[in-house]
């Protein structure tokens, strides 16, 4: 027969060797301790969890609108398949800035704008043609298509 | 598993304070707040870090409550947080004393604050033979010995919050136990046999 295995006695409860640990001093946390962990409680308590998944939900349909934006909004330079969009929609803003434009300089297309320098040439005019196209090129400092006939 | 157990006291409270109910926290509180520090405290050995430890743990369950299912013993769930605690306690110690070691490689190596001989003479003196006998546990049998005399965890219990299997859980706190009752012994007998107990001159009584 086996002797009792000293674990399973212990086990059992009751054991002297608990007892003795039982009887020892019971250190307790310090009072500044105990305050410190239940004011956090309660601090946490007012930033409810239930907020969390609100907030991540917000934060993901706010992300989702400026996706959407992004991709379909008007005034967004596209790339590729989109591009005809793109172009028809500045055409569309190219139009309406000429139809109602008060800006002398912007009511006439680069194109009709060189032409008629074009003409003043023609015409012998080149002092008058030549301060054409320096009104032109301040108002249209990138533009390089064939303008180069129209320099002075 | 308590999906088919009743809810204990502390999981309905866990749950109140999960829910919101802030009041449900410090009844919680005030029933583990005693075993969690003596097992931190006699872990580490060293009264600010067990207060650094015991506010981490408590601030682990406040913050992940949202997330808190009782799926086991409140007790389990809490000292599963504090196994977590004091490991990690442990490998940043090694961490620093290794990395100091290797910088001081020329000098005496350092020992991290809580292993000190001074600071362990310090704190045994201030206790009985048992709680020192106890502080000269390896840690894992240490541990298995609190977890079962501060929470009551069964063996189950400490081997799922200590992530070893059921053998080496009873194993660690049968050697615990045999160490401990032997140190009691010790301590009963007279100055003259205890010291020759001590110094080998004498058989450990059975």
């Amino acid at each position: 027969m086996h002797p009792p295995d000293e674990l399973d006695e212990y086990l059992r409860g009751g054991s002297a060797l608990s007892r003795q640990y039982r009887s020892e001093s019971s250190p307790a946390p310090p009072h500044a301790l105990d305050r410190r962990v239940l004011k956090a409680s309660r601090e946490a308590q007012g930033k409810s969890p239930c907020l969390a998944p609100l907030a991540f939900a917000a934060s993901v349909l706010l992300s989702m609108a400026l996706v959407l934006a992004i991709a379909f909004g008007p005034q967004t330079a596209k790339h590729g398949d989109d591009a005809p969009r793109v172009i028809r929609a500045v055409a569309r803003a190219d139009a309406a800035l000429r139809l109602y434009s008060t800006d002398p300089l912007r009511a006439r297309t680069p194109s009709a704008w060189l032409a008629d320098i074009a003409a003043l040439r023609r015409a012998g005019r080149n002092r008058e043609a030549d301060a054409e196209f320096r009104r032109f090129h301040s108002a249209y400092p990138g533009y390089s298509a064939d303008a180069s006939a129209n320099r002075p | 598993m308590l999906e088919f157990m009743e809810l204990d006291d502390d999981a309905r409270l866990m749950l109140r304070y999960r829910d919101g109910d802030a009041g449900a926290f410090p009844a919680l509180y005030a029933r583990h707040k005693g075993p969690l520090y003596r097992y931190l405290l006699r872990q580490v050995r060293n009264a600010v870090v067990a207060a650094d430890l015991f506010q981490e743990v408590w601030s682990n369950v406040v913050a992940t409550r949202a997330r808190y299912e009782p799926r086991a013993k409140f007790t389990t769930y809490l000292f599963h947080i504090a196994h977590n605690c004091t490991i990690d306690f442990f490998r940043r110690t090694r961490r620093v004393s290794r990395s100091e070691e290797l910088e001081n490689e020329a000098l005496e190596p350092e020992v991290p604050e809580y292993q000190r001989p001074d600071v362990i003479a310090e704190f045994a003196e201030q206790q009985s033979a048992l709680l020192a006998a106890l502080g000269a546990l390896p840690q894992e049998q240490r541990e298995a010995f609190l977890l079962h005399e501060e929470s009551g965890l069964t063996i189950e219990e400490i081997a799922r919050i200590t992530d070893v299997g059921l053998e080496t859980a009873k194993s660690r706190l049968r050697y615990a136990v045999r160490k401990l009752k032997k140190s009691l012994l010790i301590a009963q007998l007279p100055g003259t046999e205890r010291r020759e107990l001590k110094t080998g001159r004498l058989n450990a009584p059975a």
